[in-house]
């Protein structure tokens, strides 16, 4: 899987070049800044992108804004934006086209580098991918509300879980149940929150998000 | 509440008697139906009063104390008002109204009695003057005072104690009613002035065009002061009365200037009198001037002392309440250099305390840093030292370590990235205020409108200053509040930055009483900014931050 990678600290970029090429990816490009990242993107097309959120020249959200733009050019190509933190803001512009394969995780994720390199391959899938904190933000914000309140605190914990765009056993693995009670569950919760069922993820995933940005 | 109410029974009782056996041209029976219903109509106004004064003053939790319903004095007040003015349609007009008033906003009550008992005082006054003089009738001859009749020895200290007790009340009330002050004066109240304001608040001035209206209508019209001897009269008064307060709501810049202007036409008319006596203001003409009815060329030369009175008291008032801009036109010279003096004083002000903000800053970034991120990390470097030393030896040992330097270092990242966002929000620095205070919103557990337009950007230092305000809004409504819908709105006019919080919380902030909005209100300062907050206990909870600034041209759009 050929990936491109854009990070203006040297230490970060060879860390993640390290890392990936241990899981098997091809670095395609390895670039620092903004103007040579869309350049890559559009001339490389790459499976995959991991770009920092923050690039020069500019030193804001560079690395966000270029993602978009080559997003609007190849729509549809598969970017994972890391970043130091977490803004819904962003959250929402990336997943606004509704097209999928985008993610959005926060730099510290790449610790734990099993969950990271799943996520990074759901994007490369076409999925979409949240960090855990836009999502419990997004749910704290409706806690009150009718629909959410009636869900039951399981029903809670696998709605968060299909927020971030996992799938029905990667929800079973993190919560310790059989892959056929997850499946209950979210028919159960797309009932109660009036939603279409879905056995698309990355459906499932935009239904939800739609949701809960409404 | 109740008790008072009754009180306001037991004058009308008295009044009832005495108007009866007096004018005998009205039937007993239909004067006591009227009775009646005034008092069974004050005693259900009182109750609906107390009742939504219960229900909105009910403490949440965290919210404020209940406050006493003032407001429903108003009643007996309108009752004595009827006495002195003497029953008609228009009395009984003043009661229905005041009992609405009472029953539907018992707080803006609070707003209408004090000048309410003022009122009365000045009627009460003016008619101890004029009593003596030759040739006047008052009109109230059969009414009742207060606790007497008029022409009564008790009418001087009875007019005295309403005008004593209503100054009193205005000033005292004044202060809890921010909305107001922040109406008429144009500042919160106790806030920071404007630029070239000073720091100290400067009092509402154009509250004075209410009373000098009120001379101007008693002194230039000599009809007026034999007491309102008709419908017309009536008319003319409620036309000048509501045509000042109207100004005074509405062009609050000019009313002070207009109130000066009145003080000083009033004067000049008094002097004329005084030259121009009798030539100008014919002997068989009724002419009355302040508390003397001129009849003789002494009388005369009295009422042109009063009108010299008059003049000086427009001049003292003149620099003091008069706008900045007519300031500058009658006063070039003089308006600049009382402008720089505040200045001066406001920057050394907010100068001493920018830099002492700035400092508890550091020292709180020093602290946060040392006890946080860096004790992190030389955690995680011991436990890295202690592994490579196990790593050989008893590799199970040495991989729990490098799993405990693993978390130690994320929660420093943690830290530093609050740490970070507490200094200068990354949004903030990326997109500008419009997205920053949309990320703010968003990242609030409430029902957020946002509603910003801005062409440009402010000066990072004012753009940071007016985030943080927003947050601390926020972040009151959350935790004090008790809100559950948030409303942002922020707009440059040109030269001024507004942004308005509004939320349908509990009510009762005050930022003289801790929170965070103090500290704001001094960074906005350091801009010439203000921060006001009208927060009656009940909500809804309005924070209006303004700062002079200007917009860069945009150098990121914002999609």
């Amino acid at each position: 899987m050929r990936v491109v990678i854009a990070e203006d600290l040297f230490l970060l970029r060879e860390g993640l070049s390290r890392l990936l090429t241990a899981h098997g990816f091809e670095i395609a490009a390895a670039v620092d800044n903004g103007e040579d990242l869309l350049r890559a993107l559009l001339d490389q097309r790459p499976d995959v992108a991991v770009v920092d959120v923050r690039l020069p020249p500019t030193f804001t959200d560079e690395g966000l804004r270029t993602a978009l733009e080559a997003r609007r050019r190849i729509p549809g190509l598969p970017v994972l934006v890391l970043s130091q933190y977490v803004e819904q803001l962003y959250a929402r512009e990336l997943v606004a086209d509704q097209s999928g394969g985008v993610g959005y995780l926060l730099k510290d994720r790449v610790f734990s580098d099993d969950q990271f390199i799943e996520a990074l391959r759901r994007v490369a899938r076409g999925g979409t991918v949240l960090d855990r904190e836009v999502i419990s933000k997004l749910l704290g914000r409706h806690a009150q509300d009718a629909p959410l309140g009636a869900l039951s605190p399981r029903e809670r914990e696998v709605l968060a879980l299909m927020a971030e765009g996992r799938s029905n056993s990667a929800i079973a693995q993190a919560l310790f149940v059989s892959e056929k009670a997850v499946s209950k569950h979210s028919t159960s919760i797309f009932a109660k929150l009036g939603l279409a069922p879905s056995d698309d993820d990355n459906r499932r995933v935009l239904a939800v998000l739609t949701y809960l940005n409404s | 509440m109740g008790a008072l109410a009754h009180s306001g029974g037991q004058i009308a009782g008295i009044t009832m008697d005495r108007t009866a056996s007096q004018r005998a041209g009205l039937a007993q029976g239909a004067q006591m139906a009227e009775w009646i219903f005034l008092l069974a109509y004050c005693i259900g106004c009182t109750v609906i009063a107390v009742r939504r004064q219960h229900v909105q003053g009910r403490p949440g939790p965290g919210g404020p104390a209940r406050r006493p319903g003032w407001g429903i004095l108003l009643l007996p007040l309108a009752l004595m008002l009827r006495v002195t003015t003497g029953g008609g349609a228009l009395t009984l007009l003043l009661v229905l109204a005041s009992g609405a008033l009472v029953a539907l906003a018992p707080q803006a009550t609070r707003r209408v009695f004090p000048y309410a008992l003022i009122g009365l005082g000045l009627v009460g006054l003016k008619e101890v003057l004029l009593s003596g003089a030759a040739g006047y009738s008052t009109a109230f001859g059969g009414d009742l005072y207060g606790g007497g009749a008029w022409r009564d020895h008790l009418l001087l200290p009875e007019a005295l104690l309403f005008l004593a007790a209503g100054s009193y009340l205005a000033i005292r009330w004044g202060r809890a009613t921010p909305r107001l002050t922040l109406l008429v004066a144009g500042r919160p109240a106790g806030g920071r002035g404007r630029p070239g304001g000073g720091s100290a608040p400067r009092p509402p001035w154009n509250l004075l065009l209410i009373p000098v209206a009120g001379l101007l209508a008693e002194l230039a019209q000599p009809a007026w002061a034999f007491g309102f001897n008709g419908g017309a009269d009536l008319v003319m008064v409620a036309v000048v009365g509501l045509l000042t307060v109207a100004v005074v709501l509405l062009l609050p810049s000019v009313a002070a200037d207009l109130a000066v202007g009145g003080l000083l036409a009033l004067g000049v008319y008094g002097v004329a009198t005084a030259l121009l006596w009798p030539q100008i203001f014919p002997r068989d003409q009724d002419l009355l001037y302040g508390a003397v009815y001129v009849t003789s060329r002494p009388l005369a030369v009295l009422a042109g002392l009063q009108g010299l009175a008059l003049i000086g008291l427009a001049l003292w008032l003149a620099p003091r309440a008069l706008d900045k801009r007519t300031m500058a036109l009658l006063w070039p010279q003089r308006a600049s250099e009382a402008e720089l003096a505040g200045r001066v004083e406001q920057l050394t002000q907010t100068r001493a305390e920018a830099v002492d903000t700035a400092a508890a800053e550091l020292r709180r970034v020093e602290r946060d840093l040392h006890d946080g991120a860096q004790a992190r990390l030389v955690a995680v470097g011991m436990n890295l030292r202690a592994a490579q030393k196990l790593i050989t030896s008893s590799p199970e040992a040495a991989s729990q370590l490098l799993a405990e330097a693993i978390d130690s270092s994320s929660r420093a990242l943690t830290e530093l990235r609050n740490l970070v966002r507490g200094i200068h929000p990354p949004v903030l620095a990326d997109r500008g205020l419009p997205d920053a205070i949309r990320a703010l919103a968003l990242d609030t557990p409430l029902h957020t409108e946002t509603d910003i337009e801005l062409a440009g950007r402010p000066e990072p230092p004012v753009e940071s200053a007016c985030y943080f305000a927003v947050a601390e809004a926020l972040a009151n409504a959350v935790k004090h509040a008790g809100a559950r819908h948030v409303q942002i709105h922020a707009r440059h006019d040109g030269t001024m930055l507004r942004i308005e919080v509004t939320d349908d919380g509990s009510g009762g902030a005050d930022p003289a009483h801790g929170t965070g909005l103090r500290g704001l209100e001094r960074r906005l300062a350091t801009f010439d900014g203000i921060l006001a907050v009208s927060s009656p206990p009940g909500g809804p909870t309005l924070i209006v931050i303004e700062v002079p600034c200007a917009l860069s041209s945009p150098k990121i759009s914002s999609s």
